[in-house]
């Protein structure tokens, strides 16, 4: 029999390590291959991009800026922002209120109250879309920024993960607060509040970048093409342009650039948002 | 408790709670009711239309009638189901992706050495691409330095650098990785294509240098693999049976694991081999009931659905492995006749056969590392390390570890990613549809949502999309409640 090898010489050897490293490098260039192949694509000239070679002779700049004159590029982008952004806002602010309700406060139905928001996370977007476009036709909201935010801005799965994120708040703050005589509001807003930034940092993130990203709702609702959001911009200009593929990979370029610098930025609250929305089983 | 106390608690949590409760009454409550009752009406979108007069009425049943005859719908389910299984190659990206990780963070930091290695790299490639201008063939140079910063990023990261990476594509995918993505599955000037054509010139050159190999040798060689898998499945079920750790259902699941792509081979075979291959089922059934040598008394299983979500999460990644190999004993045969006038690349989107398959695959590119990825990392870091020790004083090998004790630990993980996988995939295919094939060729990728889309907005059938969304709704509810069964207990076994 062999002597068991001690527990500490468990990490791999040197030489090993090293291949590890040069496979990893290897795989994740593979998995970046597409955007290499896309910022060389958005740099060929036109005929160029006829051409399978993956670079252009001289980097054509120009495109991105030629790419305003095909189409209102900025007037998407911000389109986009600002409807991200104000669905990121006041879902934050409805989630958290709720959120604070379900984790804190002790009233009668509370748990079945919760459990039917939680029920609701179960349901398809899909269903809820065909009559809440009825609803927006009837209200005289289509084609307009509110009738694109007012069906996001209230989440349920917003408040079950501030709510989740709340319930690690040692209740010993909010107790020692109480009998200073704070009311449920100030302990909402001077102790719960600033303690869940955290959570909601993570919650914002995943708000943006999901309306950034969305596109079922906004292209059944916009109509004029000054309102489109950028991912229904960007169908627009495929299907009006397509065979100009240098300038259409500018724009992707262009879409995509933002969602790489917030992610690398604000990766580790990502993270964090991941493994605690996963909680939900 | 004192009534009035109650009722003022009462406010104060409702009064929290009513910028929430607005929304989700308006928006969640109201259409949830909305829609039901439009299932069952001919709601059509051209009522706002002035030369509509087709009164709104009650249909009762109808609409879900048209929908059970509907030859599309059938279809489109169908596509639903195809898509789905490329979640297991998905998920399987993303354990061995984690696992990687992890290893690269174990292992020791920066070692000198390879960052030399990697800088040199870096700088001669650097060099390249200064001297050599941005020429055409530059394009290894480039690669060369990409390697280059990715390994001196990697290596000065401890990993960090590489876990970025990958979890970029799932991070960016949306409407413009998808256009991106047409452009590189174009026939002509796509990437893709543009490397594949040697390669196949290739294979199609081997294929006609050794046509008997592939006649004979390749289905010879699946069908040993497939025997093998077979025993090894058989031999692992038993041994949980034994063990107590399978129950009943879990067992039938195992089996039905290995008679999923016999089913389909048979299919293809023809029935005449049914009967030798289900006596052959027989004999293999009755061998492992000979073969248990402990017989666990029936009263003392620990219930009939132990160990499932392990035994399913397996089946998750063996059914396509048992259908690859099969698919190798059905096309070898085939291949010499095809060699002879050379493979084409295949026009990937506007191919019937091949536009499922590439969105499949652009899938599993943004999926690889994906939340399941993080999931796995975090799994992974809560298996207790006294487990691996223990391992290591018997002398398990490092296969043994993996299946002993990592995939059995990971299991709720990979339950838990299997069945959101299942439900976001039953209600997804949309936006890659609508981006990158408008649901063709001849409805390929037609999946149940953009048949939604198009029955609902495209052509006005507002009712008759309800009553699809509902049948929609009743898959994802039926695998949400499979969650809710298994998953939970599973965690706190």
């Amino acid at each position: 029999m062999t002597k068991p090898a001690p527990v500490s010489d468990r990490r791999p050897p040197r030489l090993a390590g090293v291949g590890l490293h040069v496979l990893m490098a290897g795989l994740s260039l593979t998995m970046v291959a597409p955007f290499l192949w896309m910022v060389l694509a958005s740099l060929k000239t036109m005929p160029e991009s006829m051409d399978p070679a993956w670079l252009p002779k001289t980097a054509q700049w120009g495109n991105y800026l030629e790419v305003f004159d095909v189409i209102p590029f900025l007037r998407f982008m911000g389109n986009s922002l600002v409807v991200a952004g104000w669905v990121t806002l006041l879902q934050v602010i409805t989630s958290a209120l709720a959120a604070y309700s379900f984790a804190r406060l002790e009233w009668p139905g509370r748990d079945r109250m919760f459990f039917l928001y939680l029920g609701t996370m179960m349901l398809p977007g899909i269903v809820m879309l065909i009559p809440n476009y009825e609803i927006m036709v009837r209200a005289g909201l289509m084609d307009s920024f509110l009738g694109l935010v007012l069906p996001s801005a209230f989440s349920a799965f917003g408040t079950f993960l501030l709510r989740q994120f709340m319930l690690g708040i040692p209740r010993a703050l909010d107790e020692a607060a109480e009998i200073d005589g704070a009311s449920k509001w100030r302990i909402f807003w001077d102790v719960i509040l600033p303690l869940s930034r955290p959570g909601i940092v993570t919650l914002a993130i995943f708000t943006f970048m999901g309306n950034y990203h969305s596109f079922f709702w906004p292209f059944v609702m916009m109509k004029t093409v000054d309102n489109y959001t950028l991912p229904v911009g960007l169908l627009f200009f495929d299907s009006e342009h397509g065979q100009v593929t240098n300038l259409l990979m500018a724009a992707v370029t262009m879409s995509v650039l933002p969602l790489i610098v917030i992610f690398v930025f604000l990766q580790r609250q990502l993270i964090r948002g991941i493994q605690i929305g996963a909680v939900k089983g | 408790m004192k009534p009035r106390r109650r009722l003022q608690r009462w406010l104060t949590g409702v009064a929290f709670l009513l910028p929430n409760i607005a929304g989700f009454c308006a928006f969640t409550l109201v259409p949830l009711v909305m829609s039901f009752a439009m299932a069952f009406t001919n709601w059509d979108i051209l009522r706002h239309n002035l030369f509509r007069h087709d009164p709104l009425r009650f249909v009762g049943l109808a609409n879900f009638a048209r929908l059970f005859a509907d030859t599309e719908f059938w279809r489109d389910l169908g596509n639903t189901l195809f898509f789905l299984l490329g979640l297991p190659f998905a998920i399987a990206g993303s354990l061995i992706a984690a696992l990687l990780l992890t290893r690269v963070a174990k292992g020791r930091a920066a070692s000198g050495p390879l960052l030399a290695v990697a800088t040199i790299v870096l700088v001669a490639s650097a060099a390249v691409l200064v001297v050599g201008g941005f020429s055409r063939n530059g394009v290894l140079g480039l690669f060369g330095l990409m390697a280059g910063a990715v390994l001196v990023a990697g290596l000065l990261s401890g990993g960090t650098a590489y876990r970025t990476l990958f979890y970029l594509p799932h991070f960016t995918a949306g409407v413009a990785t998808f256009v991106l993505w047409k452009k590189l599955y174009n026939p002509h000037t796509g990437p893709f294509n543009t490397a594949l054509a040697p390669v196949l010139d290739g294979v199609s050159a081997m294929v006609r240098a050794a046509p008997a190999f592939f006649t004979y040798g390749l289905p010879a060689l699946c069908g040993c693999a497939a025997v093998a898998i077979v025993l090894w499945q058989e031999n692992r079920l038993r041994r949980r049976w034994e063990d107590g750790e399978a129950g009943t259902a879990a067992i039938a699941a195992g089996a039905v694991t290995l008679a999923l792509p016999l089913a389909c081979f048979l299919r293809w075979q023809g029935w005449s081999l049914a009967l030798a291959l289900g006596a052959a089922a027989a004999a293999a059934g009755l061998l492992f009931g000979v073969t248990v040598r402990r017989p666990r008394p029936w009263g003392r299983a620990r219930s009939i659905d132990a160990g499932l979500s392990s035994e399913l999460s397996l089946a998750l990644v063996g059914v396509p492995l048992l259908l690859a190999i099969t698919g190798g004993m059905l096309a070898g045969p085939a291949l010499p006749a095809m060699a002879v006038a050379g493979f084409e690349p295949p026009n990937w989107l506007g191919e019937y056969a091949w536009a499922k398959p590439a969105l499949m695959i652009m899938a599993l590119w943004a999926a690889i590392g994906s939340n399941s990825m993080i999931l796995y990392l975090a799994g992974l870091s809560n298996i207790p390390p006294e487990l691996y020790e223990a391992a290591d004083m018997d002398g398990a090998s490092a296969m043994q570890r993996f299946w002993h004790i990592t995939w059995p630990q990971l299991a709720p993980v990979t339950f838990f990613i299997a069945v959101m996988g299942v439900i976001n995939g039953l209600q997804g295919g949309f936006e890659m549809a609508r981006t990158m094939t408008l649901g063709g060729p001849a409805g390929a990728t037609t999946t149940l949502s953009y048949f939604i889309f198009s029955q609902g907005f495209e052509t006005g059938r507002l009712g008759y999309a309800s009553a699809i969304a509902w049948v929609l709704f009743g898959l994802v509810f039926v695998f949400s409640l499979v969650n809710f069964r298994f998953g939970n207990r599973d965690v706190n076994d």
